[in-house]
């Protein structure tokens, strides 16, 4: 424990904001790989523990395409896209057989998934830990704002991720398609009645989950090294998240995510080895005190 | 034995139970019937402990158990059997019972024994033989036909040698048959341990030939009570519910 | 029925199986089948223990692993720090994992599935974090090295891997034999009661948060006693011994060798732990390997193997049952009454 350096840190402009854009990029990125997770959840009632390879694959997936093309655009893309058809795989094969399971029929499957996914990347990229690289185009100098520096890429991931929440949020509350699944979380069978295929509907959700776990990987691949584990503390952070905010709402996971990021990163400063613990005890806090989550229905 | 005094439940605003009192006494077979919604397994529930009342008295003997939690009120003698019933799927029938005695007489944490604990034997038995499932003691619970896994769930009330009985339909599901062999074993039941028994049941030939006496319940409250010649008669009754099934049952 | 066993008879059963044990060591003089069997021991006990809530509670806890983990550490922390007889150490242990279920278990008892699910895990994975914070007092993420001191008990010398291995063996046995006979005592039929109809039973008097916080309990003290024996074998512990995949394969042991056989976490256990040995020794691709298994068991068979034996048995049986019923004369009762008049 090191509270006076947090204390030191608060105090300081430069520290804040650095401490605050990384808790941003940290929640963000969380944000879009715990939306997935807590539609899934909310739509298909499964707890899909292996979201966090979807996220280790898209940035795989977008470091091969860096290598082959040079193009940040198309790798970020790439990740997106190829964890989406991922995802589609895996619901239709593996997920679609444990509906209704109990909840930890559903973990095993989704461990076993896990352990092979991590040996498969370990054969197909080497057990070493991968760099990305930062591409050219953020090679330039940080910005100065309000006392602190940001890097220019940071920036970008900001106002990236943030553009894809807002998209997000309209596709849920504005479009047919977000009705219709939102429709499916409170009552699959009355939608399944109207002549909408709850089979496609299901997958899809799926692959919006991939998707944004993919882009989320991309995306962040620039600034993490790509190793088999990276998605195991993701999808235990989105899980924390979705549990705060409420399963199966997106708008909670992007204020669950916001809160994780920031204890991550001004905790890491006041409790360096006890930061997860900090995250653990929140989620404790909050099953506790709300079992459903801050904008969660009651009664899951 | 039983009086129900001006009680009330409202879920969001909606009186499921409106002011209702009603009397039933000692030892008497009683019918609670009425259109669906009318709040009738709501009024089970009430009593029960299974829902809190918003307001009124239930008392038992003179005790009001209104509020009380449902293991209190098992203790003091309310039994219920349930709509659909809800039995334990991976017991037999004989493993289910002697489960529901040992809870009965307070030895379901025991460690140290073996179950069955042998004290146990004879009531289950006593049961099995009066609901009449004792051929089909080892079969499992999730096995049985609807019928008797009816039975079951009455057998399972009866354990706790209930002084009150309250069956939700026990009729519920079973062909016309059935019906009337289920409700000899429940008058034959009734008969034997001179329990108070209140049923709730939509099958008026059923009412009328066995009830004591009928409660009618409409949108929560009490549309009337009475002997089954009184509510025959009786014209709101009769032009608001009996009607159709009056008539058909009467014909 | 008939085929129910006294506990004078499973005292026997146990009394030869342990006899067994002692003398294999004299065929199989190897001291892999040795460390195999402490192993078994280990997660033979942690599995079943689990399985109390599993199987017989219809608690699915997936932060079990606390109990592991706790028991580990507490055992090595308290010989490693005071000098008492191992026999007391072990009390200690159970006694500090019985404290914790306590306060765990009267807040995640009543929880639904799901929440209950992650709560426990959320507070197996605090206590990971605390072992890994805590450095001066469990070595962090290195663990705790510097061996365990055995000092002799009862003319037990626990250095002496022959002696290890009935020690585990002998412990195996006992918490079976213990876990068993809770199992088959009225307290274990009213778990299965609330396992198959929770909404039921406190209609039938029954208080099922109390029930179950005493389950719960159980489970935790003899997850320690898994993971104390753990703790011998490695003479120390290991921050992975408190981490989300211990609760993963208990889960996973449990459904390779079936929920609704007592023994069969044993089986799975073991089956899981020569599957470990095999796998490693043939390929260093063990997570493809033991990653298809899961998928296999978990999609395809979606039964353990004793289960699936047991329950072949059991239908036989009742569908012979029922056949019986259909042939005998319909039971006498009183004449119904003619339907309306």
């Amino acid at each position: 424990m090191d509270l006076s350096a947090l204390g030191n840190c608060v105090i300081s402009a430069s520290c804040v904001i650095t401490q605050t854009t990384s808790g941003l990029i940290i929640g963000l990125l969380l944000f879009m790989v715990a939306a997935g997770v807590s539609l899934i959840f909310g739509v298909l009632k499964v707890v899909n523990f292996a979201h966090g390879s979807f996220y280790m694959l898209g940035a795989y997936f977008a470091y091969t395409a860096y290598q082959v093309t040079g193009n940040y655009a198309v790798a970020v893309l790439a990740g997106g896209l190829g964890v989406a058809i991922f995802g589609l795989l895996f619901e239709r094969l593996l997920i679609s057989r444990v509906y209704g399971s109990p909840v930890l029929m559903q973990i095993l499957v989704c461990y076993g998934v896990i352990l092979i996914l991590d040996d498969v990347v370990k054969l197909v990229w080497g057990p070493d830990f991968l760099s990305f690289g930062m591409p050219s185009t953020f090679q330039s100098l940080p910005i100065l704002f309000a006392g602190g520096v940001i890097p220019v890429f940071y920036l970008f991931l900001i106002v990236m991720t943030l553009v894809i929440a807002v998209l997000l949020g309209l596709l849920i509350t504005k479009t047919r398609y977000g009705k219709i699944i939102r429709a499916s979380a409170v009552n699959p069978t009355m939608v399944s009645a109207l002549g909408i295929n709850t089979g496609v509907v299901f997958a899809s959700v799926f692959v919006l989950g991939g998707l944004l776990a993919g882009l989320a990987g991309g995306l962040a691949a620039p600034v993490r090294s790509l190793t088999a584990g990276m998605g195991l503390s993701v999808v235990i952070e989105s899980f924390i998240v979705t549990v705060i905010g409420g399963m199966g709402s997106v708008a909670g996971a992007l204020v669950g995510s916001l809160l994780i990021g920031l204890v991550r990163s001004f905790g890491s400063i006041g409790f360096p080895l006890f930061t997860e613990g900090l995250m653990f005890l929140m989620m404790v806090v909050v099953l506790v005190l709300k079992p459903s989550g801050l904008f969660g229905k009651e009664g899951r | 034995m039983l009086r129900i005094e001006d009680l009330s439940k409202s879920f969001g605003g909606v009186a499921a139970t409106n002011n209702v009192s009603v009397h039933f006494p000692k030892g008497s077979l009683s019918a609670v019937i009425g259109p669906n919604g009318a709040g009738k397994t709501t009024f089970f529930n009430l009593i029960t402990g299974a829902f809190r009342p918003d307001k009124g008295r239930i008392l038992l003997d003179g005790q009001d158990i209104a509020g009380f939690s449902p293991p209190e009120i098992v203790r003091r003698g309310i039994g219920r059997a349930f709509q659909i019933a809800r039995i334990f799927p991976t017991l037999t029938v004989h493993d289910a019972i002697l489960g529901a005695v040992q809870a009965h007489t307070g030895q379901h944490t025991v460690m140290s024994r073996r179950f069955p604990l042998a004290e146990t034997e004879d009531r289950a038995t006593h049961v099995m033989d009066l609901v009449g499932l004792t051929p089909k003691a080892h079969t499992l619970s999730r096995n049985l036909s609807h019928g008797d896994q009816k039975l079951l769930d009455i057998a399972l009330a009866l354990v706790l040698e209930p002084r009150v009985l309250l069956l939700d339909e026990p009729t519920a599901g079973m062909g016309p048959e059935e019906r009337w062999t289920m409700i000899d074993t429940v008058h034959r039941m009734w008969e034997q341990e001179r329990m108070t028994l209140i049923f709730i049941e939509h099958d008026m030939s059923i009412v009328f030939k066995i009830a004591q006496r009928i409660t009618v319940l409409s949108y929560g409250r009490v549309l009337a009570e009475g002997t089954p010649e009184e509510i025959r008669r009786h014209p709101e009754v009769i032009k608001a519910y009996l009607g159709d099934e009056f008539e058909a049952a009467h014909a | 029925m008939g085929n129910r066993s006294s506990l004078a008879r499973d005292c026997l059963i146990a009394l030869v199986a342990f006899l067994v044990l002692a003398a294999l060591p004299y065929i199989f003089p190897s001291r892999g089948f040795t460390d195999f069997v402490v192993r078994l021991a280990a997660f033979g006990i942690f599995a079943t223990s689990l399985n109390l809530l599993v199987g017989y509670s219809g608690m699915e806890s997936f932060g079990h692993g606390l109990y592991f983990g706790l028991g580990c550490y507490s055992f090595a922390l308290i010989m490693q720090n005071f000098a008492v007889p191992i026999p007391v150490a072990f009390l200690l242990t159970i006694a500090l994992s019985v404290a914790v279920a306590l306060v765990v278990g009267a807040i995640c008892v009543n929880l639904s599935e799901i929440y209950f699910a992650f709560l426990t895990l959320a507070f197996q994975m605090l206590l990971h974090s605390l072992i890994i914070a805590w450095t001066p007092i469990t070595g962090g993420d290195q663990g705790l090295t510097g061996g365990i001191p055995r000092p002799p008990f009862l003319g037990v010398r626990l250095d002496d891997y022959y002696h290890l291995y009935l020690f585990s063996a002998g412990l195996l046995i006992l918490c079976l034999l213990a876990m068993y006979h809770i199992v088959q005592s009225p307290f274990g039929y009213t778990l299965r009661m609330i396992r198959d109809n929770a909404s039921r039973a406190p209609f039938l008097g029954i208080s099922v948060f109390r029930v179950r916080l005493m389950a719960y309990i159980i489970a935790g003290a003899f997850g320690a006693i898994g993971g104390m024996i753990m703790s011998l074998f490695v003479s120390g512990a290991f921050p992975d011994f408190a981490y989300w995949t211990v609760s993963g394969e208990g889960i996973f042991m449990i459904m390779l060798g079936g929920i609704t056989a007592f023994l069969g976490p044993v089986v799975g256990a073991a089956i899981f732990l020569l599957l470990n040995d095999m796998v490693t020794k043939l390929t260093t691709h063990y997570g493809i390997v033991l990653g298809a298994v899961i998928l296999l068991f978990a999609l395809g068979l979606r039964k353990g193997l004793l289960d699936f034996i047991v329950d072949h048995w059991r239908d036989r049986q009742q569908s012979a049952l029922a056949a019986e019923g259909r042939t005998a004369s319909s039971p006498p009762s009183a004449k119904p009454v003619s339907a309306g008049e």
